[in-house]
């Protein structure tokens, strides 16, 4: 084996690709919901933004695949992982209490990363592969959103990712080691400020669309 | 002989124990009433009472690890109502004291689980691979003789603190026994980082790190998911800040030493 | 029998150094062709065990409990003394050594001694080294604190928790030597037996605790590191486990046991508070810095020591002991807080009890100093006896902490039995009558790390050794008797669990040889060990099977041998008629209550050498002459 398969075997190696793939996430989200927030301006303005995105041509082709290289490793390695934490512990214990680290968010990293990835299954079949030509973009998200049944599951999916992303943004810098008497505790803070910002951003769309338009 | 709250008290549990007699054989849960406890015991001291009432009537006592009963072997170790070492922060079972428990109150014991954690008898666990990992590297390779004068090289204070932080694990395996993964990370960090810390760990900090974190998931050992079970857990308090530190040194050592 | 020290001649300070050239060396290539067992993995075993394996013997090691990091050393709180003067305070080899014999109430082997003190500045060096992470100033130096018994500040100290620092630098050191395979680790597993052939120490039997099968290995040497026997008062500072069986067991071959009298009384513990009571915890020495020690100057005061006026209050030590004030050895410290509640002025609930007051030095230094001193003891004894030391004073009473008898040894660590090495607290050898604080830890990594590689390689060198395995008749017959002791135990079936009798033993020793003894104190505590110990065959009750992890059993065996340990002790506390130490006889006073020594007639070594069962030992003198140290009264007025 080489140094780079040897390196990311390890539990820790794990850890780090978990680490990098979740941080790009991050940022794929921040500039998703920046691209997102362009639906307040109305159709037109919105879908220019998407017209916009388009042109750039190989580009978000390159993003593209990278994401989606990044979500596979993400997925992966979350699944190895989990398998092996489910094999450490054979015999549970009958009565089990949290001594005051765990959060929902850390507790249910595999559940609500599972979620996530039924989700953005559907999410991408619904807007990437959707049929572009006959409706522009703008159309076919408020087409779902009107949806009662689809906005709801949509709330309640941000509402996942937003635990999700509680643990996994200050978690990340933990795995790469970044920890530091000044600076953990603010970014314990934006994790759950950042958290807030993706259920409230992205859960308040189908809402917005809903009850304004 | 507590002032705080005046008089000795005493109190009836009832105990629910794991009983297993080794590790392959089947184990359940039994019940024990333990009478007439002084709230001013420990709570091993309160294992002592019941075992005794079983020798003399012929039963088999509960097996559990103990030795110093000061909170410094690390010998000691029980998961009490669903919390290693019990319910109060930064103590271990032996000095654990029954005036945290109520009259009438039912107190399930079980051992440490881990898959790296082989069950021997009852409460007791063999943790022998606490000892592998230390092996793998949790020294600096020093022979007896010929190092340089204590004060040849100064290390801050804020270092050596820092370090001692560290070093003050006791490895009784509270941290794997609190993991919802039973990691074992904060165990390693904690050797990690002391020797990490200081100048005379410094030389061999790349190798030690990658031996030790490879025999680390030798021993079977879960994948930590930062959940900081252990650092609530751990009767020295010790900060998953080691954590991080190993990790960092993990990076360093993997990608920028020559270290495999 | 002729006891000979093996002392080599010349100036004390050159003694160590002409022996080391003299010594035998065993060639480099040979040194792996021969094995050596080490029973115990404290600060002794440890250290000893990773130094041999690092010059290349075969090394075997062995402890009770499930890691070798767990050795009761972990536990030592204080400090290690050495010979630093890092303090510029006037401190010297011969300083240390001159304290450690006066302390010792002039009943220990000078050479010895004086070795110690030379090698304590290299013990410090090789821990930092290992990385133990001592407390350091603010340029980043090693920090000192000051103890009981000295007036230099030459105590190293990691947190409150030296001892367990120094132990996992060794025990380190030993885990390296696992893994490069030098050193075989077997672990719970219970020294019963030492066997021996052609007169000389060839392995040991041990028992299996996982599963209860005796085992028997062989080596050329063995090393005891089985720490002291302070168990014998049952309560105690000293883990659950430790025992006087590996040490007793020797005996029992042929070792002699050296001055079992002399056993330490530590000053500063928390008060026994119930009958369950299975140990006690000592409060470090080094609370003494700062602390005043105090009791109400009317007897039976019982308002709390807050309200307690300080015109009403009795600091005894500093009023008695002017220019050592609260920091006089243990043994003066203890007897006096001893003292002190016979007059009726101890406290707390059984008033045996007296204060140690922070209220001055929280009040001088502020709260945060105190804490960072020592934050830790504080909680602890929060913790155990619900009080707020902070704002209340402690309660401290003396309890068995180290014993300064063991096994016989001469200036090579070797006991009477050739090939049988003693190292650490199980042996007798340079606390003489009781121990300076900081100390402990200092013998112990002076044994392993710098004495015993020298001097066992001279013993292997020069000794003529047969090839030997455990098919060996006299590991047969050892393994025999070993199991028919453990079928007696468990066929017994009588009433009265182990520990029971254990109590009972401790009660004995602590009232009748305990802080104060007395001739005929001591003679019924012999009629009454007696007694029980002809109870104890007849009526203990031992539950389980030996083919199993049976801690029942374990704990059996051990009171079994410190009841007939206990006989011994006593026997050596009555052959000894005066006071020096820990000894203290209540016939051989001074007027101020000192202890008063008989140099004329007891400037000795007691050793003790086993006759058979049921028949008196026999007392082997080792005289002790100084040379290079005055006699003189002790005294810290």
């Amino acid at each position: 084996m080489n140094w780079v398969t040897t390196f990311f075997s390890t539990s820790v190696g794990k850890k780090i690709l978990m680490s990098i793939t979740g941080m790009s996430f991050i940022g794929f989200l921040v500039v998703h919901l920046i691209g997102n927030l362009t639906i307040y301006g109305g159709k037109d303005y919105f879908d220019s933004y998407v017209d916009h995105l388009h042109s750039l041509g190989p580009v978000l082709h390159v993003f593209e695949i990278g994401l989606l290289t990044f979500a596979l490793i993400h997925v992966l390695t979350g699944a190895v992982l989990t398998f092996q934490n489910f094999l450490s512990r054979p015999v549970r214990y009958q009565m089990n209490r949290n001594a005051g680290g765990r959060t929902l968010g850390s507790a249910t990293m595999p559940y609500t990363g599972a979620i996530l990835l039924i989700f953005l299954v559907f999410h991408v079949l619904h807007f990437h592969f959707a049929d572009h030509t006959v409706k522009t973009t703008f159309e076919i998200v408020t087409g779902y959103f009107v949806n009662p049944f689809y906005a709801g599951a949509y709330v309640c999916v941000m509402i996942v990712a937003a635990f999700h992303v509680s643990h996994g943004f200050w978690s990340a810098f933990q795995t790469l080691g970044i920890n530091h008497g000044k600076y953990t505790p603010m970014l314990k803070i934006l994790s759950l400020l950042f958290a807030c910002i993706v259920a409230a951003g992205f859960g308040f769309l189908p809402i917005y669309f809903n009850m304004f338009i | 002989m507590s002032t705080g709250d005046g008089m000795e008290k005493k109190i009836n549990l009832t105990l629910k124990v794991w009983r297993q007699k080794g590790p392959d054989k089947k184990g359940k849960i039994e019940t024990y009433r333990a009478e007439d406890i002084s709230t001013d015991m420990s709570f091993l001291e309160m294992i002592d009472v019941v075992n005794e009432k079983l020798v003399l009537e012929g039963g088999d006592p509960i097996s559990f690890d103990h030795d110093c009963r000061e909170g410094i072997c690390g010998m000691c170790g029980a998961v009490v109502n669903g919390r290693a070492h019990g319910p109060s922060k930064g103590t271990t079972l032996c000095q654990l004291h029954m005036r945290h428990f109520s009259d009438g109150d039912t107190v399930v014991i079980e051992p440490f689980r881990s898959r790296a954690f082989k069950l021997v008898k009852d409460l007791v666990v063999d943790r022998s691979a606490f000892d592998k990992i230390i092996q793998a590297g949790g020294y600096v390779s020093v022979n007896t003789g010929g190092v340089p004068d204590a004060n040849a090289i100064p290390i801050p204070q804020e270092k050596a603190d820092l370090a001692m932080d560290a070093a003050q694990c006791i490895g009784c395996g509270a941290c794997v026994a609190s993991c919802p993964n039973a990691s074992a990370m904060l165990f390693v960090s904690a050797k990690v980082s002391q020797l990490a810390l200081l100048p005379q760990g410094r030389a061999e900090a790349p190798t030690r790190v990658i031996n030790m974190v490879k025999e680390m998931d030798n021993q079977l050992f879960g994948n930590c998911s930062n959940e900081r079970e252990c650092e609530a857990e751990c009767p020295k308090s010790i900060s998953i800040v080691n954590i991080a530190r190993l990790n960092r040194e993990f990076i360093k050592a993997g990608l920028l030493s020559n270290e495999k | 029998m002729q006891l000979d020290a093996n002392v080599p001649g010349g100036p004390i300070e050159s003694k160590w150094d002409k022996h080391r050239f003299e010594l035998k060396l065993v060639n480099p290539a040979n040194k792996r062709k021969f094995t050596i067992i080490v029973v115990g993995t404290g600060l002794a075993g440890a250290s000893a065990s990773a130094s041999l394996a690092e010059l290349g013997y075969q090394v075997k090691t062995f402890c009770i409990q499930d890691s070798p990091r767990r050795a009761h050393s972990i536990a030592a709180q204080g400090g290690i003394n050495a010979a630093k003067n890092y303090q510029n305070d006037g401190d010297s080899i011969r300083r240390l050594f001159y304290d450690t014999v006066k302390g010792g109430d002039f009943r220990s082997r000078e050479a010895n001694v004086y070795r110690l003190a030379q090698v304590s500045n290299t013990i410090i060096d090789q821990c930092v080294a290992q990385g133990v992470p001592f407390a350091r100033e603010y340029g980043g130096l090693l920090a000192n604190r000051s103890f009981g018994g000295a007036q230099v500040s030459r105590t190293f100290y990691a947190r409150g928790q030296t001892g367990q620092q120094l132990l996992l630098g060794a025990y380190s050191a030993l885990s390296r030597q696992v893994a490069l395979k030098k050193v075989q680790l077997y672990t719970r597993r219970d020294m019963l037996d030492l066997v021996m052939a052609d007169g000389k120490a060839r392995g040991i039997v041990v028992r299996n605790l996982i599963n209860g099968e005796i085992e028997s290995y062989s080596a050329d040497a063995v090393i005891l590191a089985t720490g002291g026997y302070g168990n014998v008062f049952y309560l105690s500072t000293n883990a659950m486990a430790s025992n006087v069986s590996a040490s007793f067991s020797a005996y029992k071959k042929g070792a002699c046991f050296a001055n079992p009298c002399f056993t330490q009384i530590h000053p500063t513990c928390i008060p026994v508070h119930g009958d369950y009571q299975s140990k006690l915890t000592l409060m470090s020495e080094s609370l003494r810095n700062d602390g005043r020690v105090w009791v109400p100057k009317k007897p039976g005061d019982k308002r709390k020591p807050e309200d307690i006026p300080e015109s009403e209050r009795d600091y005894y030590l500093e009023n008695k002991y002017p220019s050592f004030g609260n920091l006089v050895p243990r043994d003066v410290a203890s007897r006096n807080a001893k003292e002190q509640c016979d007059q009726g002025k101890g406290v707390g609930e059984t008033g045996y009890a007296v204060y140690l007051d922070f209220k001055d030095a929280i009040k001088r230094d502020g709260q945060d100093v105190i804490m960072r001193k020592y934050g830790n003891l504080f909680d602890m004894y929060q913790r155990i006896t619900d009080d707020d030391p902070y704002k209340t004073a402690m309660m401290i009473y003396p309890a068995s902490h180290y014993t300064m008898g063991g096994l016989w040894v001469d200036y090579n660590l070797m006991s009477t039995i050739e090939g049988l090495f003693v190292l650490g607290e199980a042996n007798f050898s340079d606390h003489g009558a009781n121990r300076l604080g900081a100390s402990a830890l200092m013998q112990g990594l002076a044994d392993g790390y710098f004495i015993i590689p020298y001097t066992i390689g001279g013993y292997l060198a020069g000794t003529k050794l047969n090839a030997i395995s455990t098919d060996h008749a006299d590991f047969k017959s050892s393994e025999s008797a070993v199991k028919s002791k453990i079928r007696t135990l468990l066929s017994t079936n009588g009433k009265r669990t182990a520990n029971d009798f254990h109590r009972e033993l401790g009660t004995i020793m602590w009232d009748y040889c305990g802080m104060a003894r007395n001739n005929d104190g001591l003679k019924i505590a012999l009629s009454k060990i007696q007694n029980l110990k002809g109870e104890f065959v007849e009526n203990v009750k031992v539950s389980g099977i030996d083919k199993e992890f049976n801690q029942n059993l374990e704990n059996a065996g051990r009171v079994s041998d410190f009841l007939s340990f206990g006989e011994l002790m006593v026997e050596d506390a009555l052959a000894r008629q005066e006071s020096c130490g820990g000894h203290f006889n209540e016939g051989f006073q001074t007027e101020e209550n000192e202890a008063r020594r008989d140099d004329e007639n007891f400037s000795h070594v007691a050793a003790w050498a086993y006759q058979g069962e049921g028949k008196p030992p026999v007392l082997h003198k080792e005289p002790l002459s100084f040379e290079n140290v005055k006699l003189s009264q002790r005294s810290y007025k």
